[in-house]
C-alpha cells in the first residue's frame, strides 16, 4: 500500500501533467487561431489560461504542504522541488500561448502576412519537447530529457531565420511593418516557449539522477 | 579539511558477534558528523568506540583501529583517561549528579587537577554562557542540578563535558527525550559548539541530522552504506538502502 507521502506526491504529480496537458493544447489552438485567422478561437485560448493559473496555485500549495508535513528526503524531496519549478515554467508557456492568440485577435480575422511555414513547425517542436521532457519523468529516463535540451537549438534557429526572412519584407515594403512585427512576436513567443520546454526537460533530469545540467549548455 | 578522527576497518565484537564491521570513516576537525541508521545498526557501539566506553563492557574487543590526532586510540601505552578528557560524551538521558549546578562542572574540573577557586568559578562562567544556560541559572547556582528542567539538564551536561575543553564531543541521541523548544536550543549549541569542537552525534531524528550535521553517515546491520556530505545525503544518496530508509520506504 502506498504510504500517505507517496499518495500526496501521486496527487501532485496528476495535477502537473493535467496542466502539461493544458499548456499543449495552448500553443497547438494558439498558433492554429494565428493561421486560420480564427477569432473565436483565440478568445478560448485566452480563457482556458484561467485554469492554467488555477493549477499553478493548487500545486504550489500541494508542494508547500508535502515540504512542511512531510518533509521529503532524496528523489522524493527532488521531485517537489522540479514540480514547484515546472508548474511556474507551465503557466509561462500559459502567457505565451495567450500572447499568440492576442495577436489572432489584433489581426481581427486578416490572414498573416505571409502563408506560415516555420511557425507550425516550432509550434510543432515545442510541443514533442514538453511530451519528451513529462514522458522522461514518467518513465525516470534521463537520456530522453537529455534530448529534448538539444532540440531547443532548431526552435531558435528557425526563429532567427523567421526574424531574418520578415526584416526583408519590411525592408521591401515598410507597409507590412505593423503585420510583420506581429509575426516576430508570435516567433519569439514559441522561441521562449521552447526556452521553458528545456527548463523542464533540466528539471526532470534533475529529478530523476539528482544531476544539475542547467546553464551547462554550449 | 583536518582529520580528527579517522576509523580504519574497525570491527567490534561483542563475544562472538561482531555490532560493527569494518567501518572506515573519516571525521574532519570541527564539522559535525550525524550517524543514522535503524536501531541495532551499530551507531552508538560505532560512538562508544571512539572514547573507548565500550572497554567497560566484558567480552568485547575491537578489530581495526582508530586514530585520534594521527594516533591509535588503541595502542598498547595510549594513555585511556587522557583519551576520555580529550573525547566528552552526552548521553541520551541528561545525568546530572545530584549536587548543586556550580558543583555540577567544578566537580569534573576538580578531579582534572584544577583547584584555584577563581580558575573554576571562571571556567564554571564560561561553560554555562557557552551553552546558553548561564543566564538562566545565574542567580541560582548552589541550588540542585535535578531541579533544572530536562533541557536545562542536558545543556548542563553540555556545559560540563566542555568545561575540561574536551576536543571531540561524542552525543547519543541528545535531544531525543526533550521537548521541541529545548531540542531546538540544544541543535543551535550543536552548531555553535562545532567552531571549537569536532562533534559526533548519533541520532534517530533524521530532520535533526539534516539541520545539524556537515557530514553523515548511514548505518545498516553494523555496516557503514554510505558517508558523504549531509546536503548530499538528503538530496541525492548514491545507494539506493540510504535513499530507502531516508524516504522511509525501508523493510
Amino acid at each position: 500500500m502506498p504510504t500517505h507521502l507517496e499518495q500526496e506526491l501521486e496527487n501532485a504529480k496528476i495535477r502537473i501533467f493535467q496542466m502539461a496537458d493544458l499548456a499543449i493544447e495552448a500553443i497547438r489552438r494558439s498558433v492554429e487561431s494565428y493561421k486560420r485567422g480564427d477569432v473565436g478561437l483565440a478568445d478560448e485560448v485566452i480563457q482556458s489560461d484561467n485554469r492554467l493559473d488555477e493549477l499553478e496555485i493548487l500545486i504550489d500549495d500541494e508542494c508547500i504542504r508535502i515540504l512542511v508535513t512531510r518533509q521529503p528526503a532524496a528523489a522524493d524531496l527532488r521531485l517537489v522541488l522540479a514540480m514547484l519549478k515546472t508548474n511556474t515554467d507551465l503557466e509561462r508557456i500559459g502567457d505565451f500561448a495567450s500572447n499568440i492568440a492576442r495577436e489572432t485577435i489584433r489581426l481581427n480575422g486578416k490572414a498573416p502576412l505571409k502563408p506560415l511555414v516555420d511557425i507550425p513547425i516550432m509550434a510543432q517542436y515545442c510541443i514533442e519537447m514538453i511530451k519528451d521532457s513529462f514522458l522522461a519523468i514518467s518513465e525516470r529516463d534521463a537520456e530522453r530529457a537529455r534530448r529534448v535540451i538539444e532540440r531547443d537549438r532548431e526552435i531558435d534557429a528557425l526563429n532567427v531565420q523567421v526574424y531574418r526572412e520578415l526584416i526583408s519584407y519590411m525592408l521591401e515594403n515598410p507597409a507590412t511593418i505593423s503585420q510583420a512585427l506581429g509575426l516576430i512576436m508570435v516567433s519569439k513567443a514559441l522561441e521562449r516557449i521552447g526556452d521553458h520546454a528545456t527548463n523542464i526537460a533540466e528539471r526532470a533530469i534533475y529529478y530523476i539522477g539528482g544531476e544539475d545540467v542547467r546553464h551547462s549548455k554550449q | 579539511m583536518n582529520e580528527k578522527v579517522t576509523a580504519n576497518n574497525l570491527t567490534f565484537y561483542y563475544g562472538e558477534n561482531p555490532a560493527i564491521r569494518d567501518i572506515s570513516l573519516p571525521v574532519y576537525a570541527n564539522t559535525v558528523l550525524a550517524l543514522i541508521g535503524p536501531s541495532g545498526c551499530g551507531k552508538s557501539t560505532f560512538l562508544r568506540c571512539i572514547n573507548r566506553m565500550n572497554d567497560i563492557i566484558p567480552h568485547t574487543r575491537a578489530e581495526g583501529d582508530i586514530i585520534l590526532d594521527g594516533e591509535s586510540i588503541f595502542g598498547p601505552r595510549f594513555d585511556v583517561t587522557g583519551l576520555r578528557r580529550r573525547v566528552g560524551m552526552v548521553f541520551q538521558k541528561s545525568n546530572p549528579f545530584p549536587k548543586s549546578i556550580f558543583e555540577n562542572i567544578a566537580y569534573g574540573l576538580r578531579i582534572n587537577g584544577i583547584r584555584d577557586r577563581y580558575d573554576i568559578e571562571k571556567r564554571v562562567e564560561t561553560s554555562l554562557k557557552n551553552t546558553a544556560l548561564w543566564d538562566e541559572v545565574r542567580d541560582r547556582l548552589n541550588e540542585s542540578a535535578l531541579r533544572l528542567s530536562g533541557g536545562q539538564q542536558q545543556r548542563l551536561c553540555i556545559a560540563r563535558t566542555i568545561a575540561i575543553e574536551p576536543e571531540v564531543i561524542l552525543m547519543d541521541e541528545p535531544a531525543s527525550a526533550l521537548d521541541p523548544i529545548s531540542t531546538q536550543k540544544i541543535e543551535e549549541l550543536i552548531q555553535d559548539l562545532k567552531k571549537t569542537y569536532t562533534i559526533i552525534i548519533v541520532t534517530h531524528n533524521m530532520q535533526q541530522a539534516a539541520r545539524v550535521s556537515d557530514f553523515t553517515a548511514f548505518f545498516y546491520m553494523g555496516r557503514l552504506i554510505e558517508i558523504n556530505r549531509t546536503d548530499v545525503i538528503f538530496t541525492k544518496p548514491e545507494n539506493v538502502m540510504t535513499e530507502n530508509y531516508i524516504t522511509g520506504k525501508f523493510g
